[in-house]
């Protein structure tokens, strides 16, 4: 196969893999959780120190415990 | 060949404890502090990080070698190892919440964890950065991902037994838990005299 060859087919894969991301991104959230496991969290007290804004944890702790605090 | 599965061999055992990936190289210190602090999380966390590691070098090394490089585009690789990673980690996660309901109570919660988690992008980036063969990348995995595994739920042994006894005030939680982390790392420097 010439490099041309090699590059369509490279790009091809980069497309083929962006396709299955945003595929099983839309069926995992659209998937329910299974029985019994709708609440499940993670640890999230030491989710303070941690900057990763786009992790579902995160956002979980920014969104409850601002609250709690404001309740005391 | 028997020569070829002794440098197996070693390569696992470097990886697992001499140059292990977190109290060596500093990769995932995040999930480690983070998720480090019970072992049952610690043990399922660790489980999560292997397949993905193991999984994901799989995946990543012909792509690299047999279409990246030969397409003169071996600087697009960390672009492509990304898009592997959150493509496996979102496959697996949606297998895993439909089809095995135990699994997901045990590693669904950490399987978004990893896509952010660099211990998996910087075994496929070292192994093609280093020239590793297809034997030896699965070592790297295989030792990297173990060792992993074998820190976090060590670490999670550790912070346990100190939660049960009275610390300074100051000291509590996440210091305690990097002094702890930097105590295991000065005990696995002690193998660097190794030479595997």
């Amino acid at each position: 196969m010439s490099q041309g060859g090699y590059i369509i087919l490279a790009i091809a894969i980069i497309v083929v893999l962006l396709v299955i991301f945003v595929v099983s991104f839309v069926l995992y959230r659209r998937t329910p959780a299974p029985k019994g496991c709708e609440h499940l969290h993670a640890e999230t007290e030491e989710c303070k120190g941690c900057h990763q804004v786009g992790c579902q944890f995160y956002a979980e702790y920014h969104e409850t415990k601002p609250k709690e605090e404001d309740k005391k | 060949m028997y020569a070829y599965f002794v440098s197996f061999l070693l390569s696992i055992v470097t990886y697992l404890l001499i140059d292990n990936v977190v109290l060596t190289r500093f990769y995932g210190i995040c999930s480690f502090v983070g998720v480090g602090n019970k072992v049952k999380s610690a043990f399922s966390m660790g489980l999560a990080v292997v397949f993905v590691i193991v999984f994901a070098t799989l995946i990543c090394f012909p792509i690299y070698y047999y279409v990246l490089v030969p397409a003169g585009l071996p600087f697009m690789d960390t672009v492509v190892y990304i898009l592997v990673i959150a493509c496996l980690v979102q496959v697996v996660g949606f297998f895993i919440k439909k089809y095995s309901p135990a699994l997901y109570k045990s590693l669904g919660i950490y399987l978004p964890l990893i896509t952010t988690n660099c211990a998996v992008l910087g075994v496929v980036t070292e192994n093609s950065n280093s020239g590793f063969d297809f034997g030896i990348s699965m070592a790297n995995a295989l030792g990297t991902s173990i060792g992993y595994l074998l820190m976090i739920v060590i670490f999670a042994c550790i912070r346990m037994r100190l939660d049960s006894y009275s610390a300074p005030r100051a000291m509590k939680g996440v210091p305690l838990a990097l002094i702890t982390a930097g105590l295991m790392a000065m005990a696995l420097m002690g193998l660097t005299g190794l030479g595997v």
